[in-house]
């Protein structure tokens, strides 16, 4: 394996006065996604800058919405004694992202930044309108999560920008949401994934929100499918123009987990599951 | 570069000279000297290398050595029992034939005491998705849920 320095900064200052000095440097989190890439090649930097000793990036702060610190682990969000309450579909997508192991370090700000097209912890986040918090030593900017990613592995992040923090607000009594995985084994990546998230007024859905993974080069929200949805009494015949219209949104590739007509099918699949458990229609 | 780290390994302190770029499995199984924990994929798919730290499963093999530092450290050597008697783990899994070849063994034990530290009654789901990081190609996993079962009511009735 190749060798490199590995820094365990104190302070976000230090993070990026190291980077400063040595540009090829790259940020590490919990390391499950940097440190395979290395061992396979794929990455060669000369140093690792671990965020892990970082304190103001390892909280969660919860006040009417929540901010997460981008350090904070997938098992610290499953654990949280108040996440799972306010937010159940980020509690329940951490629960399916990887084994216990991967779960104890990975982070959810790592996920983020990772940037795989099959990020578990992007889709709960895509649903519930999220902002990723980006700062520099000069700069510090909050975007909508939906502008973060870019292409696979590329996101939004300038090369000194450092995502440090999830900011949520707090989500309507009327809201409810739900995470869909199908992977050939419960730990593996997914073949495709969806979260949906609607409010309801009576009959009426005020508010849509879905989001898929594993079938575009990024997390991708569907926004056709999202304003069909919105101010409409949603009735089968919808749901059944709602699974067509993600069908045609999605451009999922054929790689070693699925050929891409496999996976249009299932988001369509997913799609049908999700709002008719939104609903209260059937289970999941 | 080559630094100093130190950590509690099965409840010793030890201080080891490191180069950065390893992982916590290349200086358990070299410098250390617990060949135990065994590496299987090295990429955090198979679990074989499960060690605990501050009382949680990870992969040594995708564990920064340098970030053990001040950490409290468990592998399999730590669950030795005095005058070699077998620990409640390893008579379970004899007992329930939950090893074959043997190398996801320390693993899968590893991940069994994460989780049985925390929660004394699991049930089969849980001690299923605890396990579903650790990979057996050899007995199909039936054995094994069955070993860690029987493992929980042996500790529960220890207490």
């Amino acid at each position: 394996m190749k060798r490199f320095n590995y820094y365990k900064p104190r302070s976000l200052d230090e993070a990026w006065e190291l980077k400063e000095k040595i540009p090829d440097a790259l940020f590490i989190a919990g390391g499950t996604d940097i440190l395979v890439g290395i061992k396979n090649g794929e990455l060669y930097p000369p140093a690792l800058i671990s965020l892990r000793s970082i304190p103001e990036l390892n909280s969660i702060k919860i006040n009417g919405g929540a901010h997460i610190g981008a350090l904070t682990t997938i098992s610290d969000l499953i654990h949280h004694p108040a996440l799972y309450n306010i937010y159940p579909v980020l509690v329940e997508a951490a629960k399916r992202l990887g084994s216990v192991q991967i779960r104890n370090v990975a982070t959810i700000g790592g996920n983020l930044c990772n940037c795989s097209p099959c990020a578990d912890m992007a889709l709960p986040l895509l649903v519930l309108d999220a902002k990723v918090r980006l700062q520099t030593a000069k700069k510090n900017r909050e975007i909508p999560i939906d502008e973060f990613f870019k292409g696979p592995g590329e996101t939004n992040l300038t090369p000194n920008e450092i995502l440090t923090g999830i900011v949520l607000e707090s989500p309507r009594k009327s809201a409810k949401a739900i995470f869909l995985k199908k992977g050939r084994v419960r730990m593996d990546l997914a073949i495709a994934s969806l979260a949906a998230l609607m409010e309801m007024e009576g009959e009426k859905c005020q508010k849509a929100r879905l989001a898929a993974g594993s079938v575009a080069p990024v997390p991708l929200r569907l926004f056709k499918v999202e304003a069909q949805l919105e101010g409409t009494t949603i009735t089968d015949k919808l749901v059944a123009e709602a699974q067509q219209l993600a069908a045609e949104s999605v451009a999922p590739i054929t790689d070693i987990r699925a050929t891409k007509e496999y996976r249009r099918q299932i988001v369509s699949v997913l799609v049908k599951r999700a709002l008719k458990n939104i609903l209260g229609w059937s289970q999941a | 570069m080559k630094k100093e780290i130190s950590f509690t390994l099965n409840g010793s302190e030890v201080t080891v000279t490191i180069d950065e770029h390893l992982c916590l499995i290349d200086i358990l199984r070299g410098p250390l000297g617990q060949t135990g924990t065994n590496e299987g994929c090295r990429e955090g798919e198979c679990g074989a290398c499960t060690v605990i730290v501050d009382g949680q499963a990870v992969n040594s093999c995708l564990y920064p050595a340098f970030e053990v530092e001040g950490k409290n450290v468990i592998t399999i050597e730590g669950l030795q029992e005095p005058n070699n008697k077998l620990s409640v783990f390893q008579q379970a899994f004899v007992d329930h034939g939950a090893i074959q070849c043997g190398f996801c063994t320390p693993g899968m034990i590893m991940s069994a005491k994460a989780l049985l530290d925390t929660n004394q009654n699991p049930t089969e789901d849980e001690i299923r998705d605890a396990l579903l990081g650790n990979l057996c190609r050899c007995t199909g996993y039936v054995q094994i849920v069955e070993a860690v079962k029987q493992a929980a009511v042996q500790l529960k009735n220890k207490k």
